[in-house]
């Protein structure tokens, strides 16, 4: 009887929101300086499944996280945030888990480790600015700050079922932005925003992030899911001696496109934005692209399947002399497919809406 | 009418005695690996491409089965259209018609990981719900 009161109550202490599975003191006294502050959102709540070319099969958000411990462990000088978002999970079939997990590095060593509570409807990073808050050093200004997001695409409107398990709750660029407002020390943006994504490369996504960040790497195009190369993070101090992080995320675009390159058939693309000089481009377009979404978001459901990416490129109301101001890319197209012998892309992607795809929906 | 519900009881059952982590689309994503897993085993070119095209020639009639089945939404059916259009592109550039280039036989094996790498991504794109994901599955396990 006693054995078994004992396991109730400690299932249910287990079911409370923010209970810390393990976590030390946040005043702990350090040794080294924190000089980089680095913030992971790794999304694990959907289809997520990859094969390397031995048939091997990998949970996409497991190797982010792994990668996202190896930089955590390997950085003396940095406080490191992982928030792994994972799918529902029920014990006993009716009583629901945690369904985050936190964790905080700081100078290599762990310091905390925690479940807890997405959010439950809209997805706005709500509890990951709040635990950030809590473990966060106080010279946040003074750091080189960089935001890792690893996930599927992020829907630039609907958004209605990005968590596989949770089909009610909704994320967009939009709720993505909310978030990193949560996460950023107004005016200091963050240094470099890595978006490990599909198609992150929109205008609209680059004009909405470019906010809060000053530069940006991310796949316009299709990304695999095995996603960017973290090595090149395992060692800031090394790395980025230089404190020149534009410089630094082009070796990093590039030593990803090469890890991708070597193992993927399928096209690689990765770009780096300097979300200053991409303004003019995005400003010229701006009008236009958010004409295509405001049509696109009063389109049925089936109309929206229809919808295609293609290179910005390939549109002429965006072919313009600004185009490629502010941006680096690494192409390669897919070695089979009809875009195999496509041989640049401009590292803008967009929707292509025919237009005799236009009267889809009201049939 | 009653053949159609008979068929759809059937289905149902097999679907709830499916395990509730099978999600369809890993599932769908491991009928491909196993193909480029075959194909990798064998030296013989012929072979492969065999390999390759039985694979897709399974899925299609599986995928036309689901959409002529009547048991899927309108959103499905698109989904499933869309899927089919990929591949047959597949299809197409194994046999090298409807304007492909023949793969050649050195690249079958890399032509193999494209079309499960492809797939992938084509999984996050392509809108078809779970319950139609796994009739898929079933009768691509009925057909093989």
């Amino acid at each position: 009887m006693s054995i078994g009161y004992t396991a109730l109550t400690v299932f249910l202490s287990s079911c409370s929101a923010g209970l810390p599975v393990q976590e030390e003191s946040k005043k702990t006294e350090h040794v080294l300086a924190t000089k980089y502050s680095i913030v992971y959102v790794i999304h694990g709540d959907g289809d997520y499944i990859f094969h390397d070319t031995s048939g091997n099969e990998y949970n996409a958000d497991d190797e982010a996280l792994a990668g996202a411990k190896r930089v955590a462990q390997q950085n003396p000088y940095a406080e490191v945030f992982i928030f792994h978002q994972k799918p529902r999970r029920n014990f006993l079939f009716f009583f629901p888990l945690q369904d985050g997990e936190f964790y905080y590095y700081r100078n290599g060593q762990l310091i905390a480790n925690e479940l807890y509570w997405r959010d439950q409807k809209q997805s706005q990073l709500d509890p990951e600015v709040v635990l950030y808050h809590r473990f966060r050093t106080e010279n946040q200004r003074e750091m080189v700050s960089i935001f890792l997001y690893y996930g599927h695409e992020i829907p630039q409107f609907g958004g209605i079922g990005y968590d596989a398990s949770y089909p009610d709750r909704a994320f967009t660029v939009h709720d993505f932005t909310i978030g990193l407002r949560g996460f950023t020390h107004h005016p200091k943006r963050f240094d470099l925003l890595v978006l490990s994504t599909c198609f992150g490369g929109t205008p609209y996504t680059i004009d909405a992030i470019g906010s809060f960040t000053r530069t940006i790497i991310a796949s316009p195009d299709n990304l695999h899911l095995s996603y960017f190369d973290l090595h090149l993070l395992e060692r800031l101090d090394l790395s980025l001696q230089d404190g020149d992080v534009p410089a630094f995320a082009k070796r990093f675009a590039h030593q990803a496109f090469k890890r991708l390159t070597r193992n993927i058939q399928t096209a690689v693309s990765i770009a780096v934005y300097d979300a200053d000089r991409v303004k003019e481009f995005l400003y010229s377009v701006r009008r236009v692209y958010n004409y295509t979404l405001t049509t696109l978001k009063g389109e049925t459901q089936e109309f929206l399947a229809t919808i295609e990416h293609c290179d910005c490129a390939d549109l002429p109301e965006y072919v313009l002399p600004t185009m490629n101001k502010g941006v680096d890319v690494f192409y390669r197209p897919a070695r089979f497919g009809r875009s195999k012998n496509k041989q640049n892309h401009s590292g803008w992607e967009c929707l292509n809406v025919k237009p005799q795809e236009a009267t889809f929906s009201d049939h | 009418m009653q053949i159609r519900i008979a068929f759809g009881s059937i289905i149902m059952m097999f679907v709830l005695a499916l395990p509730s982590n099978a999600d369809g689309k890993g599932e769908l994503q491991k009928y491909f690996n196993d193909t480029a897993n075959k194909v990798k085993s064998t030296e013989n070119a012929s072979e492969k491409r065999k390999i390759l095209s039985e694979s897709f020639q399974s899925m299609s009639k599986a995928l036309d089965k689901v959409q002529n089945s009547g048991l899927i939404s309108k959103v499905d059916r698109i989904g499933i259209d869309r899927f089919k259009a990929t591949l047959q592109e597949k299809r197409d550039e194994l046999a090298g018609s409807n304007g492909y280039e023949r793969v050649l036989d050195k690249d079958l094996n890399a032509f193999s990981d494209y079309v499960v790498q492809d797939m992938e991504q084509a999984a996050e794109m392509i809108t078809i719900s779970v319950v139609a994901l796994l009739l898929i599955l079933i009768l691509v396990v009925l057909i093989v």
